[in-house]
């Protein structure tokens, strides 16, 4: 083969191979001729192939073949191509055609110079994909504010805009809008945020937030304006929405009678509201430290909070003020978490003081209402006493109007068996309605229980009974009025004794029981006796109601009852006619009475 | 001096009972007793008497119940009852609001008038 346009070995070997792009030179029946070592590289072996082979794989000449139309006008061009590489791969390339004429001007040859530009595309493409998705809206403004491009998001939004003047389409304006930052980003070259409304092709108002970046720079001349633009509608309305429940939330603190603290994620105070100051005596504009809580709060409340989820509740305890007073408190706590973080803590104290003192007040009144009671009853009582007594009179008179002896006698024992009772009687009313003050000291709740029991053994053994002291489980020491509590146990036991002697039950057994349940101290006195029907039942707390004929005054259980209500707790029975008795005394720790100074 | 009339006495205090059964008969009346409500009822039907006394706080069923069930039985209805109690006039008041009843026929409060008593029952049964 000789060298098509003369030149020299050294030009055709050294030079055309030194060429880092792909050069070939095809003859005017497509015939590649010539190429270097740039272009086997990129497309394989060429000798003897047609350029449409060797290029684009196939058995004729293109459709719209560049090679053709540049033998026939000599202008040289520049297409973008799509081929294959030698190893099948579908390529992009820049292809330069060039003619060269002979010395007549005839072309029979051309040099076809491709460059790779498969990468290049594939980045536009993902350039062009990437402007189009992202969650917000792009245009690109000329300095005559007319929209040269738009993305995706924005079409959708405002429909095809291209062309037109932002101003225009965007806010049906005749000329730039005041403050315009596309206008400063012209003037300085510099990124601007601001805000903008706006309304859709809908006509819905649309909130943005717009950042303008500058493009094309040159020697400090901006060419373009890239504005982009996040719809914040939403962010807005939530916001707003988030305001008012702040709002809310903050007058609800403020005006909470229940007291509210708050801390961050570090622990630091952040809500303290105006209850919560007045409940702990915070006065003027002091302000409580985390660490001041630990005493102002029971020991372990706040670690308790941050050790779980869930509330932590304290019904009653105390809290203490600044000035190292108790004062009584209800209080909740609990650990603010978001995405299974936690934010912070929160405690409600809810002031008992108030509350305390009704249930004082209460107190006292069921108390003067049972005195009011025992009056009231007093009279029923003093009345069949004194019927009696005059029976024993009546007795007594006609006796001796008629010379009876017998009638005289029974008169006279009639008069002293009432005496007696009227004895008895006066004794135990005065215990009952003097209100003798109940004296509270440290004691063991078990021991007076057991104590009862020894005292009533001899008698319950004579009359068969089995009379038995259980104590369950530990039981801390309590202030209680010792006394009190011992003749309200002495009460109960004397009336299981006498329901098992009324009992026509072979096998008498009581039970005295002392335990303890989630500090209440609870005394339990359970019979196998006699047992109550309903109308008993009913009136088995009044005032001198008595079944024991004689025998009773009807002051025994009211004052039992008294005494456990002075000491903050409730008297309860369950019974049974002919099955049995069970008289149960409830002594909360917390409401028991404070020890007395010796 | 016997007028062959026959009294229940329904009390449970023991001497009170004496003392009325021993007034009545030193006033011509013939007596029977009873402790208690219930027995009341029994020793009533048993002995169909001409007049009733009646308690009112007692053991086992008070005197108010007693008296419902004597007006409703149709053999003990029209024997004239004399309610003697302690519990003073609030239990005039209390019968007089129960629905149906009408009051019983005599009412006295303890401790007892004799000669009011006496008067009273002569009234009633002669």
């Amino acid at each position: 083969m000789t060298s098509p346009i003369n030149l020299d070995n050294w030009i055709t070997e050294n030079l055309f191979n030194s060429v880092s792009m792909s050069c070939a030179v095809v003859d005017t029946e497509f015939n590649i001729i010539y190429a270097n070592n740039a272009f086997e590289q990129m497309f394989g072996k060429w000798k003897t192939r047609k350029c449409y082979s060797v290029y684009k794989n196939r058995d004729s000449i293109c459709t719209s073949c560049k090679a053709a139309n540049a033998f026939k006008d000599g202008i040289p061009r520049t297409n973008e191509e799509v081929g294959y590489d030698k190893s099948g791969q579908r390529t992009n390339y820049l292809k330069h055609t060039i003619p060269v004429p002979d010395e007549e001007g005839n072309i029979g040859f051309l040099i076809e110079i491709s460059t790779d530009i498969t990468e290049t595309i594939k980045i536009r493409k993902e350039r062009q994909l990437l402007f189009d998705q992202v969650p917000c809206n792009i245009l690109v403004i000329d300095k005559d504010f007319n929209i040269t491009s738009t993305n995706k998001k924005i079409r959708e939004m405002f429909g095809d805009i291209e062309g037109k003047t932002c101003y225009q389409s965007l806010k049906g304006l005749d000329s730039i809008c005041r403050e315009c930052i596309a206008w400063q980003t012209f003037e300085d070259g510099k990124t601007h945020t601001g805000y903008s409304t706006v309304k859709d092709k809908s006509g819905k108002t649309v909130h943005f937030q717009v950042t303008t970046v500058p493009l094309e720079s040159k020697k400090g001349k901006v060419k373009q304006v890239m504005e982009m633009a996040v719809d914040i509608t939403e962010t807005l309305k939530l916001e707003k929405e988030l305001k008012i429940a702040h709002t809310f939330m903050e007058s609800m603190i403020a005006t909470s009678v229940d007291g509210i603290i708050g801390m961050d994620s570090d622990g630091e105070i952040v809500i303290f509201n105006k209850a919560a100051r007045k409940m702990i005596n915070v006065i003027g504009s002091r302000q409580v430290q985390r660490n001041e809580l630990d005493y102002i709060l029971p020991k372990g409340f706040l670690d308790q909070i941050s050790s779980g989820p869930g509330h932590v509740y304290l019904p009653e305890t105390d809290i203490e003020t600044i000035d190292g007073n108790k004062v009584p408190a209800r209080l909740t706590g609990f650990q603010i978490i978001v995405d299974d973080s936690p934010m912070g803590m929160s405690v409600f104290i809810q002031d008992l003081r108030e509350m305390r003192q009704l249930e004082n007040e209460k107190l006292e009144a069921e108390r003067l209402a049972a005195v009011g009671q025992t009056v009231a009853g007093l009279a029923h009582g003093v009345k069949n006493l004194i019927t009696s007594l005059e029976g024993g009179m009546y007795m007594l008179k006609s006796g001796m109007k008629n010379s009876k002896i017998e009638r005289i006698q029974e008169g006279m024992e009639m008069l002293g068996r009432n005496i007696e009772r009227i004895s008895t009687f006066v004794k135990e009313f005065l215990s009952f309605s003097k209100g003798r003050a109940i004296v509270t000291g440290l004691c063991d709740p078990a021991d007076i229980a057991k104590e009862v029991v020894g005292l009533y053994q001899t008698k319950a053994k004579g009359q068969g009974i089995d009379l038995q002291y259980m104590k369950i489980g530990d039981i801390a020491k309590a202030p209680m009025d010792y006394e009190g509590i011992h003749e309200s146990l002495t009460n109960l036991v004397g009336n299981a004794i006498d329901a098992c002697i009324m009992s026509d039950n072979k096998k008498s057994n009581i039970w005295v029981r002392v335990s303890e349940d989630k500090g209440v101290i609870i005394y339990e006195v359970e019979d196998n006796g006699c047992g109550m029907d309903y109308d008993v039942k009913k009136k088995v707390f009044t005032n001198f109601f008595t079944t024991k004929g004689l025998g009773g005054t009807g002051l025994g259980l009211l004052t039992t009852k008294k005494i456990v209500q002075e000491h903050g707790g409730k008297t309860d029975m369950v019974s049974e006619k002919d099955k049995g008795t069970t008289f149960i005394m409830r002594l909360p720790r917390n409401r028991l009475p404070k020890p007395a100074e010796k | 001096m016997s007028s062959g009339k026959k009294i229940l006495v329904v009390e449970d205090e023991k001497d009170v009972s004496t003392y009325l059964v021993t007034l009545l008969e030193d006033n011509g009346y013939e007596t029977v007793t009873a402790e208690d409500g219930i027995k009341g009822i029994d020793v009533a039907k048993q002995e169909k008497p001409d007049l009733i006394t009646l308690d009112i706080a007692m053991p086992n069923q008070t005197g108010v119940r007693t008296f419902r069930q004597y007006k409703e039985d149709e053999d003990l209805k029209a024997i004239p009852v004399i309610v003697i109690t302690a519990v003073g006039d609030d239990m005039r008041r209390y019968f007089n609001k129960v629905p149906g009843f009408k009051n019983p026929e005599g009412f006295m409060n303890k401790p007892i008038d004799e000669e009011r008593l006496i008067k009273m029952v002569e009234e009633l049964i002669g």
